[in-house]
């Protein structure tokens, strides 16, 4: 308990018919880098809000360093947030923005230019303390943003969608410097972004959001390798399902039958002998191998039905039994034909159960 | 003058430009001949037939105006008229500018339509309707009743300049300034008001030359104690002194210059139109 320091508790929030946020939990702990990873109007920004006190749930408890906030207004919140749109005051300069802060919490003035230059510094733009922000570039205007909610050193960094506006490669540079800055602040961060690869490249946990509920929290590992429904795979990358019946479940091992093959999966908690599942495993995880290749553990014939030159990767639709196609990304060294008979391996391992 | 002729000279040689200059010093004499002829009016004597220079220059046309035509009695009551117009005209436009520009109206289109519509039937068609109504209102040949009939057209204007003004302000940005830390009050004074203010100036500024040029609602609701510049003028003519009448035109264009002088040292244009439309 004491160790989280955002906590959203049982929230919910409607608005008319809608409901943004549907029975709400998340903890981000002290010193993490948490992202809450969605498409866009699963009710991100409407969670984040909850947290900066612009929305009010209509249920629930919003815990900031384990005190009840929900009724605490946003100005005395004691927060740092970028926004996507930037939200710099732009009848101010770079200087008077970072100040801002300062100012309105009456730091000495001394004291108060030393902690602008230094959170200038730490963003790289000491040398444009002087200009407005109609005057930088996008990328520029995000880092003065990141100063500017960063500046007092507030308990919890929150950012909503802070590079979307950027162009792709900016992206990709900024996304590693405010993993950097972050926590070599070792400042608490809730990140909120609908990218989920900048999800898995940012942070220490990830909670998947879908239709205002979470639906899975974990490492980026966990989330990427383990996903536990099947909108949380499909979000997170290319993801094959394979529909099928439990046989019978030996040593955690499930036998599940597809059409008139049968696959081992691990065992997902709560599977049960009898049941319609998905067999899930990611087309990168999929081996093939030529036709006269020793039989092993979940192998089975197919024919190449149609595939795709990617450069570094050939993407292949296998079909094995009927009706049953296999993505498989496999790297370019053996390569197969359209219409070409091959062996379709999907190694236990990398199988896993998904009930829906 | 060497550097415009050099300027003639490279335009020559690039047709496009050329037209472009004769263009643009073609419109700049058009707007400016009146004037020019008003003012040579003004400070000319003796100045008939076909001649295209005035024979004698005085000032004899400003002191016949000063004293014959009463200026500074017309003068302050051209000032305190628009001062009235202005405040009432800026204090019925901020609530309903913000209305317009940052609430939900219902119907807002037509509501806008409904507001312009003193500007866009004829203003002397206009000027009879309040005419009537201030006759039994006691209101004609006041200051409050002139000013008032002006109101009719100003507000129309500052409504318009505020609620594109408020619709400009960017929520994000006041939400920006309550996650740094600033109670409602203090987003008002440091950032709201700052990113207004040039829209709140211009509408005044629109308002006040508005107020200060006006001719037929004036004529309408005038009297012997509130006669303005504008009437004044047309008075002038009347009376068939066109020297005379020159140099009050002459008085009446002085603070409108002085007003767009300041305009443009004071208030950036660019910071009028989109300035406060944020990133
Ligand atoms: N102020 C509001 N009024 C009405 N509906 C809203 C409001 N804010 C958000 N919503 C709705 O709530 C849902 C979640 O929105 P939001 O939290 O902004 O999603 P995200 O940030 O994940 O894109 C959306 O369907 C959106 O239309
Ligand atoms: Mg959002």
């Amino acid at each position: 308990m004491d160790d989280n320091m955002i906590e959203l508790r049982n929230v919910t929030k409607r608005y008319g018919p809608i409901v943004a946020n549907a029975n709400v939990n998340l903890s981000v702990r002290r010193g993490e880098l948490m992202t809450l990873l969605g498409p866009s109007g699963c009710g991100k920004t409407t969670a984040l809000r909850c947290i900066t006190g612009q929305v009010t749930p209509d249920e629930g408890r919003v815990f900031i360093d384990g005190v009840d906030v929900t009724d605490v207004p946003t100005h005395k919140r004691e927060l740092g947030m970028v926004f996507q749109n930037f939200a710099l005051f732009p009848h101010m300069t770079v200087y008077e923005n970072v100040e801002f802060p300062l100012m309105i919490r009456r730091v000495p003035q001394g004291q108060r230019r030393e902690m602008v230059m230094d959170a200038l510094r730490l963003i790289r733009m000491e040398s444009y303390a002087q200009h407005y922000p109609r005057q930088l570039s996008g990328g520029q205007q995000q880092r003065v943003g990141l100063a500017r909610a960063l500046v007092y050193h507030p308990k919890v960094l929150l950012l909503d969608e802070p590079l979307s506006n950027l162009d792709a490669k900016l992206r990709e540079e900024m996304r590693f410097e405010i993993r950097d800055l972050i926590s070599r602040l070792g400042i608490t961060a809730l990140y909120v972004t609908h990218d989920q690869a900048e999800a898995l490249a940012l942070s220490d946990r990830v909670a998947v959001m879908n239709a205002g509920r979470i639906e899975q929290v974990g490492t980026p590992d966990e989330i990427y390798e383990s996903p536990r429904s099947r909108f949380v795979a499909d979000f997170i990358g290319l993801s094959n399902f394979i529909r099928g019946k439990v046989l019978a479940i030996e040593r955690g091992m499930a036998i599940v039958a597809v059409n008139h093959i049968k696959l081992m999966v691990p065992a997902a908690e709560g599977t049960q002998v009898g049941q319609d599942i998905l067999v899930f495993i990611r087309p990168n995880d999929v081996r093939l191998f030529p036709v006269d290749f020793a039989k092993a553990e979940n192998t089975f014939e197919g024919v190449v039905h149609k595939l795709t030159y990617l450069g570094d990767t050939i993407d292949y639709r296998v079909i094995v039994a009927e009706g049953v196609q296999i993505r498989v990304q496999t790297d370019g060294k053996v390569r197969f034909n359209a219409g070409e008979a091959v062996k379709v391996c999907l190694p236990e391992a990398r199988c896993r159960v998904i009930l829906e | 003058m060497t550097a415009l002729a050099k300027r003639y000279w490279h335009a020559l040689i690039n047709q496009k430009k050329l037209f472009i200059y004769t263009f643009l010093w073609s419109f700049f004499l058009w707007i400016t001949s009146p004037f020019l002829i008003i003012l040579l009016k003004s400070v000319g004597r003796n100045w008939f037939g076909k001649r295209w220079l005035p024979p004698e220059l005085t000032l004899d046309w400003y002191k016949w105006a000063l004293t014959i035509a009463n200026i500074p009695q017309v003068l302050s009551n051209t000032l305190i008229i628009a001062a009235i117009a202005v405040t009432i005209s800026t204090l019925l436009a901020l609530p309903t500018g913000w209305a317009l520009g940052r609430r939900k109206v219902p119907a807002k289109e037509v509501l806008t339509s409904i507001i312009l519509l003193p500007r866009m039937i004829p203003p002397i068609a206009y000027a009879l309707g309040i005419a009537q109504i201030f006759y039994r209102l006691h209101l004609v040949d006041t200051h409050l009743g002139v000013a008032l009939a002006h109101v009719a057209i100003c507000a129309p204007y500052a409504i318009l300049v505020l609620s594109s003004t408020f619709e400009g302000l960017d929520e994000r940005v006041l939400e920006a300034a309550a996650v740094c830390g600033a109670s409602q009050l203090r987003t008002f004074f440091h950032v709201t008001l700052p990113l207004v203010l040039p829209g709140i100036l211009s509408s005044i500024i629109f308002t006040f030359t508005t107020s200060y040029n006006e001719f037929t609602l004036t004529l309408m609701t005038y009297g012997p104690h509130t006669i303005t510049l504008p009437v004044r003028t047309y008075l002038a003519v009347g009376e068939g002194y066109w020297e005379v009448t020159s140099a009050l035109s002459i008085i009446l264009i002085i603070p409108s210059l002085f007003v767009l002088f300041m305009v443009q040292r004071q208030v950036q244009p660019e910071k009028l139109v989109g300035g406060f439309k944020g990133v």
